[in-house]
């Protein structure tokens, strides 16, 4: 189904067909390609916005994820009664906190796939907010990032590795 | 040169409601204190100028006393005193006294209500075309009171011109031009609501010739509606690549709104002339 990419910001130039393909790699490798996603790149302001209103911390942040389905346990992918049900959610990328941190050795567009993985862990259900759960959501990270690393030859390392 | 016939008109709605207020509901025709002021239907517009047959032939000089021959009714007056004050708000709050320019190298070029922005990017040349008329969305109802808790006082909404742009994409040596029609959101422009809409969008592309002034209808044209999204997002990398991205987007609504209120003020210098007619 659907992914649909906009990008509200013009701190950062940005290959909407490059993150695209990067995007569209991670669904495969999820096993998600069927759903609707949406993917918004927004600049600090906007994310720091969002961050305020819907976890009230007035921080700019690299990711926010909004679920679709809001329930779902860990690693389910939901079964869907009828076709306008096949949406995952939006994933808000915070493209120019992700470029400001970005590294000098590092690509932004590996770092972007790796954010856009996290966040679509969040969408499936993954939380990190006990250790058990961010367990479970680094080992998911780390299987689509392996898979990804095979096709593309990088070596990437999952978003929540620092977090607990 | 391509028309900007593909450009939807947007309506002006009550975007004018703001600042540019009604004029106070004054009789029209409040006769001077001569009996000879002729009826709305017969106004005769510049006095003296033309040999005018019959019935709009002026009986005679104008009743408040300036012979030019014109109708000057009380409303006039009041219609003038209104629009000298409506001017004198008008200037005062311009934004820019002279069009702001565009970084990236673009040249302007503007005739009228219609504004060109070309730029040479190695063996092509691009052209951006836009027209400011009906290029304000209606972003409040300016009859509504203040909403609760905001001061009397307090600043009404700028009003923002967004106007419909043309991109013309020619290479050196070639006929052909890749024609894109781009629109800005349609949405209310100061609302502080999540907005999750590009900040433009292509509407359609379409080739075109160079040679020819008219747009073709029987060229194939894309529309982006039910388009693929992958090659749409590769079309917008391609007009980034050619200096066609969010940053020209927001330079593009500075220039338009400057451009637009520009040609508003003189629109009322014009017309309390017209009224004044001296």
């Amino acid at each position: 189904m659907s992914l649909v990419v906009r990008n509200l910001q013009r701190a950062v130039p940005l290959r909407r067909a490059r993150l695209r393909e990067k995007v569209q790699a991670v669904r495969r490798a999820l096993g998600v390609q069927r759903f609707d996603l949406g993917v918004v790149c927004v600049d600090n302001r906007k994310i720091q916005q969002i961050n305020r209103i819907y976890r009230d911390k007035n921080t700019p942040t690299d990711v926010l994820s909004f679920p679709f389905y809001e329930s779902l346990k860990a690693g389910d992918i939901p079964q869907p009664e009828f076709p306008d049900d096949y949406n995952l959610g939006d994933i808000f990328l915070g493209v120019e906190y992700i470029f400001q941190h970005c590294k000098e050795n590092e690509d932004y567009y590996d770092i972007l796939t790796v954010t856009v993985t996290h966040g679509l862990c969040h969408l499936l259900g993954f939380t990190h907010s006990t250790e058990a759960e961010w367990q479970k959501m680094y080992q998911k990270e780390k299987q689509v990032l392996e898979e990804l690393s095979r096709h593309t030859g990088t070596r990437l390392q999952p978003l929540s590795r620092d977090l607990f | 040169m391509l028309p900007l016939l593909r450009c939807v008109p947007r309506v002006l709605g009550t975007a004018v409601a703001g600042i540019r207020a009604a004029a106070p509901s004054l009789p029209l025709l409040q006769p001077a204190s001569r009996p000879c002021a002729r009826p709305f239907g017969l106004l005769s517009v510049r006095a003296g100028s033309v040999q005018l047959p019959g019935l709009l032939r002026p009986w005679g000089p104008c009743g408040c006393g300036c012979g030019c021959g014109g109708l000057h009714t009380e409303g006039d007056k009041a219609f003038v005193e209104f629009l000298n004050d409506e001017i004198k708000e008008e200037k005062k709050i311009q934004k820019y006294k002279s069009l702001p320019k565009m970084s990236g190298g673009w040249a302007l070029e503007v005739n009228g209500t219609e504004a060109k922005l070309v730029q040479k990017v190695a063996g092509e040349r691009v052209t951006v075309t836009f027209n400011i008329n009906n290029s304000i969305p209606p972003a409040y109802d300016g009859e509504e009171g203040p909403s609760e808790g905001q001061k009397v006082e307090e600043q009404e909404p700028e009003l923002t011109s967004t106007p419909n742009f043309v991109v013309e994409v020619v290479k050196d040596g070639s006929n052909k031009a890749l024609v894109l029609d781009c629109h800005f959101p349609e949405d209310e422009i100061g609302q502080e609501e999540e907005d999750q809409s590009d900040i433009f969008s292509i509407k359609e592309v379409s080739f075109q010739s160079t040679g020819d002034s008219d747009w073709k209808d029987t060229n194939y044209t894309l529309s982006t509606d039910s388009l693929d999204w992958g090659l749409y997002d590769h079309l917008m990398d391609f007009l980034a690549d050619r200096g066609v991205d969010n940053t020209f987007a927001d330079e593009l609504v500075e220039l338009s709104t400057a451009l637009e209120h520009q040609e508003y003020i003189t629109f009322l210098e014009d017309l309390k002339g017209f009224v004044k007619s001296q």
